[in-house]
């Protein structure tokens, strides 16, 4: 019953971020635990100095590529599932029990989002990776991360303008210098 | 159109901490001037908090204890990879060893059923000048021992919570000839560490580096043995990656309690001008944490903000005005609102400026946030200055000393380019930077004129006076001689938030946080009079009481400004100074006599009597009287004025915006305390208070609070 203490935190920290963020690549649960299980298996293989400093984009890489290869073996077996093709359908069972309102309207919100800035913004926000991690583990370039980070919170402000928590202070605040 | 795009992800990416740091500075300067901007900014970090919360409260799934079972198992198997690389490259000549041993080789956990297993790694440094000056010349390389202690865990996987504490005790086998600096590595994913037994904790990110001096004795051709007992190491396992949790300082002081008027009917205290307390909350909140209770002083929090009442019509330096309602956290007790407004001074005739900038050149200013803003800060100020002003600078931490003697303001280019090349890192000596920039500015004192220093750090008071006692009396013996402090705290992860609020009392200064460039736009450029042009100081306030009107009264915030009442009449005690413009507001809660006193503390007296003789007359409608003191900026003795209240607002709709909002940033800070005071008040509450006293706000700052409560709110209910 012998731990590492690095991965013992690993698992700590990024289990949940991790499920949650393969489910919506993968579309399913279990293959999301799966994916997610094997991902911290081979972490223990890794020396920690290897991954410590980039522990964060390390995981998501290789979770993220363990999701696609599901993904590929579905398309293979079973080709007349279309629900793999939609990995990040608004009928996602997320279900966020202890949320706030004001929360559950984001992510209901989010779920309208082209899956690949649900995806983005998930990195960002829930795995708490830099743009320049993201980059590397989605691997499209810096810019175009920047880019999609920039509209998915526009894009989000205005489907929650109604919401208490994105209430337009910008329209109270006088913008007088 | 095209710019503007990439101005706006700009924005959003300097928002989120993504924007490299010469970007990051261009895009500060850009702000100082784009009030559009910073609400953009401060926008997308409300919405980006709201984004993490979500994600955190959005409990979904986690892998199963089956899968979580078979992890561990999987875990158990792995080998513990290290890598000596603190040693490489370093091939010191003496023969010295280190040895680690816990004598409890367990890490306790919260709950008993967990496993910890920490692998130390120990390396012994010896410093380059001191291996040249004593190597034992027989050519023979000793390597270094490394120690690769791996503790026994005990139990499964569960994370460690809570901080623990692990003896241990390290014995260093040491040449006669060396003073080596132990270096205890410990790549572990510890937040903090805290030392006893004397020791120096030297903290830089993730990594802990805990430095001992071991000391050789001076035998001869024999090894030497010498034992540092390292005591308890404190270490604090928390999971959260949180740039913020580090070693600040927060003094918790406890909120005031309630008094009954019978048998305390005087309130005594200092005024305080200081604003940091909320520049620090916010740049808590910001970064998706609630703020330490000890880092929020409601007064500061109170008095950041300008309120409208109107200044002094005679040629009394301050206005004493107030106001009474409702109490909105506790419909049975009232609010009383007294604030004193400084008079205004019209910059293009204040006196001639005669400043010092005493400034923190330590390693440790190194940061994008740090000596970059305290120079970006400087330029503010120095573009507010007149020809015949003076500036002088002194640095200290690094190299320290005179980088500029005083200097007219006429020569802007001179300060200007002085203020730019200055670098931190360096040599630390010892010399006196504080005595020295005092010594300036008395050197260029400028007669009923403004002298004062103005000293920028992120926390480092090796200012050349090495106790803190020492560097008390220092300060309080300087303020004597008519040169006023003005202490502006910068960066996060070492603020001494106390001392640096100490070393403005004493020093008769004021205290301010810079967490944003638009912070010190509004201390240095928006409100410059307040900040540098003293109007009044050892300002002393002292209520009495009618307890044939008040049953209880207590004052909110200010615990740290409390004076004895026989204080308030001794000219020689110290108080706060107030700075042109200022408005400085104090609040208590009052419980009308009659009604049940909030505290069961104190039984009811067999021999006294409420019904006072001031329930008579015409003192007896007066709910209590309001007295201060203060001195001229350069005079001795204090004068004292009266000011009787009256008369109370039954509805909280009558009541003055600036008394609603006032109320609400009170509230708020009751709840980020966590105060026993607090009765009803929720964050909803402040926020519609808060909503509903916002008024004119010409700079935006009550729009932001409002933004803060949110913050607040939505980090409480998600429980960071």
């Amino acid at each position: 019953m012998t731990a590492i203490v690095w991965i013992d935190e690993a698992v700590a920290r990024y289990e949940r971020p991790l499920v949650a963020y393969a489910w919506r690549l993968a579309g399913d649960l279990e293959a999301a635990r799966d994916a997610v299980q094997d991902t911290f298996m081979r972490l223990c293989d890794q020396p920690e100095d290897a991954v410590r400093s980039h522990l964060a984009e390390w995981l998501f890489t290789v979770c993220r590529n363990r999701c696609l290869d599901h993904l590929r073996r579905c398309r293979t077996e079973r080709p007349m599932d279309a629900t793999a093709d939609e990995p990040a359908s608004e009928t996602h069972p997320a279900a966020p029990i202890e949320a706030s309102e004001s929360s559950a309207g984001l992510l209901v919100a989010l779920a309208s989002l082209p899956s690949r800035h649900q995806e983005v913004v998930r990195l960002k926000f829930q795995g708490g990776c830099s743009y320049r991690e993201i980059s590397r583990i989605t691997k499209l370039t810096e810019g175009n991360i920047g880019f999609i980070i920039h509209t998915a919170i526009q894009s989000l402000r205005a489907k929650l303008a109604a919401d208490p928590v994105f209430a337009d202070r910008a329209a109270r605040t006088p913008t007088n210098a | 159109m095209h710019a503007d795009t990439d101005h706006d992800q700009d924005l959003t990416a300097y928002a989120l901490g993504e924007l490299p740091p010469a970007a990051a500075a261009a895009m500060e300067r850009r702000l100082v001037t784009d009030a559009a901007g910073r609400v953009e900014v401060e926008r997308i970090r409300v919405e980006a908090t709201a984004l993490r919360v979500a994600f955190a409260a959005e409990v979904g799934a986690g892998l199963g204890s089956a899968r979580l079972a078979a992890l561990a198992a999987s875990a158990s198997t792995a080998s513990v990879v290290t890598s000596p690389d603190a040693s490489t490259g370093r091939t010191p000549r003496a023969a010295s060893m280190l040895r680690m041993r816990p004598t409890r080789s367990m890490l306790m956990l919260a709950g008993g059923a967990s496993l910890a297993a920490a692998a130390l790694t120990c390396a012994l440094i010896i410093p380059d000048g001191i291996r040249h000056s004593h190597g034992t010349g027989n050519g023979g390389e000793v390597p270094v021992t490394m120690v690769h202690h791996q503790l026994p865990p005990i139990g499964s996987r569960l994370p460690l919570a809570k901080k623990e504490e692990m003896p241990v005790s390290v014995t260093v086998d040491l040449d006669e000839t060396v003073e080596p600096i132990a270096i205890l590595d410990l790549p572990l994913q510890e937040r903090g560490i805290e030392s006893q037994a004397g020791l120096e904790c030297d903290v830089k990110g993730p990594q802990v580096a805990f430095m001992a001096v071991g000391s050789g004795s001076p035998l001869s051709g024999k090894m030497a043995k010498s034992r540092l007992q390292v005591g308890r190491v404190g270490v604090n396992a928390s999971e959260e990656m949180d740039d913020s949790a580090t070693v600040e300082s927060y003094d918790g002081v406890g909120d005031n309690p309630f008094h009954a008027s019978v048998h305390d009917p005087l309130s005594t205290f200092s005024i305080d001008v200081d604003t940091a307390s909320y520049a620090n909350v916010r740049r808590y909140l910001a970064g998706g944490h609630l703020p330490p209770k000890g880092a929020v002083r409601i007064e500061e929090l109170v008095n950041y903000f300008p309120y409208h009442d109107a200044p002094p019509r005679d040629d009394k330096p301050f206005a004493v005005d107030y106001e009474v309602g409702p109490c909105p956290w506790e419909p049975s007790h009232q609010l009383a609102r007294v604030s004193l407004r400084g008079k205004d001074i019209d910059l293009s005739h204040r006196p001639a400026a005669n400043l010092v900038f005493l400034l923190d050149v330590s390693g440790s200013m190194n940061e994008p946030n740090r000596l970059p803003w305290v120079q970006a800060s400087l330029h503010m100020l120095v573009d507010q200055l007149r020809a015949d002003d003076h500036v002088a600078i002194v640095v200290y931490g690094g190299e320290s000393g005179l980088v500029l003697p005083s200097t007219p303001a006429s020569n802007r280019a001179r300060i200007l380019a002085a203020i730019d090349s200055l670098h931190p890192g360096g040599s630390t000596n010892g010399a006196s930077g504080i005595q020295l920039a005092y010594d300036t500015a008395h050197a260029a004192f400028v007669k009923d004129g403004i002298n004062r220093i103005v000293l920028c750090t992120d926390g480092d008071f090796n200012v050349g006076v090495s106790d803190r006692d020492g560097l008390t009396r220092l300060l309080v013996d300087e303020a004597k001689g008519g040169v006023f402090l003005s202490v502006l705290g910068f960066g996060k992860g070492n603020l001494k938030d106390e001392t640096m609020e100490a070393m403005a009392d004493h020093g008769n200064g004021n205290y301010a946080y810079i967490d944003t460039l638009g912070e010190a736009r509004k201390v240095l450029v928006e409100q410059m009079s307040g900040t540098l042009i003293t109007i009044a100081k050892d300002v002393k306030i002292q209520v009495e009481f009618n307890p044939a009107r008040v049953g209880a009264y207590r004052l909110i915030g200010y615990e740290n400004r409390l004076l004895a009442a026989r204080d308030f009449n001794d000219d020689r005690k110290d108080a706060g100074e107030i700075g042109a413009g200022h408005t400085v507001t104090a609040l208590y809660e009052l419980v009308p006599a009659g009604a049940p006193l909030p505290e069961a503390g104190v039984d009811p007296l067999k021999y006294q009597t409420t019904a006072t003789p001031s329930s008579v007359g015409a003192a007896g409608y007066e709910l209590m009287t309001v007295k201060l003191r203060s001195k001229r900026p350069d005079a001795d003795a204090s004068t004292l004025m009266e000011v009787p209240v009256q008369g109370a607002v039954a509805d909280v709709d009558a009541t003055s915006e600036d008394f609603r909002f006032a109320a609400a940033v009170a509230a708020f800070g009751m709840l980020l305390r966590d105060s026993p005071h607090r009765g009803h008040a929720s964050y909803a509450q402040v926020e519609a208070l808060a909503q509903s006293g916002i008024g004119r706000d010409e700079h935006g700052y009550r729009c932001e609070f409002v933004g803060l409560v949110r913050q607040a709110a939505a980090l409480a209910a998600a429980g960071r």
